[in-house]
């Protein structure tokens, strides 16, 4: 049973993760991303799948640390110097402009992990498969021949073995071979029940008519509202940043990071977006938590 | 109603396009730029493929493609850079043209992402591997395609393009400042990878390309598959 954001209208849900996406690139500057990333971490630690987070460490800790390690020594724009590392200059722009782009990576590999969660494949469907039927219905079959031919790759390697063709055993040009020779079962096979499952489908009536699709998803008020809401933020913040809003200015040398009004206004608009998310679940639980 | 609605979607998407692109334009974002771009150029092939009415024999066949390609890539996801699919899709390309070499790509990148994970780089490898796939089948009926060596040498180059257009991803979206150190730096880095890559497209393609061929065009002329594509 799904609830709260995740049971929110697929195109509720794309636009917040698109516009997410958006505030990500566009606003280039620590205090807003930082804000970003607290508010979606906290979303996922209310969603209970904090374990992805976990998952993508390692390989987000070595992308992170060669940005942040790597722009001070190759740049040396800027203004003030902290120290000298093997006589190259370390300026104190080029730290944060490192630092500022990892944010900015951070919130947008976040994005992408909420996003896989909350939604699922069957959703994304849902918005495309009217748009770009055809399309559609290619990604959707590929979707569904991938477990079955993996299925299909094992039982083939079972027999095949018999014959001596393994790819556990022999030289390493061997092994390729084999495993090819594996894989051309597979096609031959996998392609010929393939166009056995289209004439079935033909038989039944595919492509007579327009294509039609099981709608299990309503847009309620409350959807309504929240992408009407939406909508406007991204609005306000896209034409807010290309007026230069919420940039940090820090080639070619660093500007104070205190904010204009202008700037407050597109923070509190970024916040109330990011807060959307984190409400609409947290109503839920504390409903959930309160009405016994 | 239902095309009316649809308009509307395209004057909204629209819209977005352009303010997107005047802001990543006007104050430098490279990152979204660089989105914006490949969206621009995938779309117009995505949309003369919806417009072509396919059998549902002709969607199953590149949709199983897709599929085979996507899956070639899982036993060999230790070794970086060994990818099948970059010959799995060029042969596509090969026997069904250059439509059909773009969607077997781009779909083979999309749907092996469902299981390797998704991310801000799917796009440039549906663009990259989709792109592979129509050059492939734009030059299918060269006197150079025919050739062995030619295939061979024509999986070497893009397995070095492969690598330089992940690696402008790299480049734009990690952005260690755009300098030419840095982006140099970056290409530096990636070449023994790519080197991979490219030799283990000759290799694949030297092993696939004589059986793989005949059987798909024995597909194609049974069922009289793609034939104009």
């Amino acid at each position: 049973m799904t609830s709260g954001f995740r049971a929110l209208h697929p195109v509720t849900l794309f636009l917040f993760y698109g516009g997410l996406l958006l505030c990500g690139m566009l606003l280039f500057h620590p205090v807003f991303l930082l804000t970003g990333i607290v508010l979606l971490v906290s979303l996922i630690v209310i969603q209970k799948h904090g374990g992805t987070i976990v998952k993508m460490l390692p390989l987000y800790l070595l992308i992170g640390i060669a940005i942040v390690v790597i722009n001070p020594l190759i740049s040396h724009r800027g203004r003030y110097i902290l120290f000298y590392f093997m006589d190259q200059p370390i300026t104190l722009e080029s730290v944060l402009y490192g630092v500022t782009m990892l944010l900015s990576l951070t919130l947008i590999l976040l994005t992408s992990l909420s996003y896989n969660y909350n939604v699922t494949t069957d959703k994304f469907m849902y918005l495309f498969a009217r748009l770009v039927p055809q399309s559609a219905l290619v990604v959707m079959m590929a979707l569904r021949f991938v477990p079955l031919l993996r299925r299909r790759l094992s039982q083939i390697t079972l027999v095949q073995r018999t014959r001596g063709i393994s790819v556990h055993e022999g030289s390493l040009t061997k092994r390729m071979r084999d495993g090819m020779t594996l894989v051309k079962v597979l096609l031959v096979w996998s392609l010929e029940e393939a166009l056995q499952s289209a004439d079935s489908m033909k038989a039944r009536g595919y492509g007579t008519t327009k294509r039609t699709a099981y709608v299990v998803h309503r847009m309620d008020r409350r959807d309504r509202w929240l992408t009407g809401c939406l909508s406007i933020l991204i609005l306000v913040i896209m034409v807010g940043s290309a007026l230069g809003w919420g940039r940090a200015v820090i080639y070619p040398r660093m500007q104070s990071m205190v904010f204009s009004m202008e700037d407050w206004i597109l923070y509190v608009c970024f916040g109330i977006y990011m807060l959307i998310p984190v409400i609409v679940e947290g109503k839920e639980w504390l409903s959930w938590k309160y009405s016994k | 109603m239902a095309r009316s609605r649809l308009w509307l979607m395209i004057a909204v998407g629209l819209s977005i396009l352009v303010l997107a692109l005047s802001n990543a334009v006007l104050s430098d974002h490279y990152m979204l730029l660089s989105f914006v771009l490949l969206m621009a150029v995938m779309l117009p092939l995505f949309v003369r493929f919806e417009r072509r009415k396919l059998e549902a024999r002709e969607l199953v066949l590149l949709a199983m493609l897709a599929a085979i390609a996507a899956v070639s890539r899982i036993p060999f996801a230790a070794l970086p850079s060994v990818k099948p699919v970059s010959a799995i899709v060029i042969l596509s390309a090969l026997v069904f043209g250059s439509e059909a070499g773009f969607i077997v790509g781009a779909m083979a990148a999309l749907v092996s992402n469902i299981y390797f994970g998704q991310g801000p780089w799917t796009p440039w490898q549906m663009f990259a591997w989709g792109m592979m796939g129509v050059s492939a089948g734009l030059l299918r009926n060269t006197w150079w395609m025919r050739k062995r060596l030619g295939l061979l040498t024509f999986g070497l180059i893009w397995g070095f393009l492969f690598g330089w257009i992940m690696n402008l991803w790299v480049v734009i979206d990690l952005a260690v400042a755009l300098e030419w150190k840095a982006v140099l730096a970056v290409y530096a880095q990636s070449f023994y990878f790519d080197l991979a890559h490219a030799l283990s497209n000759v290799f694949f393609l030297a092993i696939l390309a004589g059986g793989w061929i005949k059987v798909l065009e024995r597909f194609r002329k049974k069922y009289g598959l793609l034939d104009s594509g």
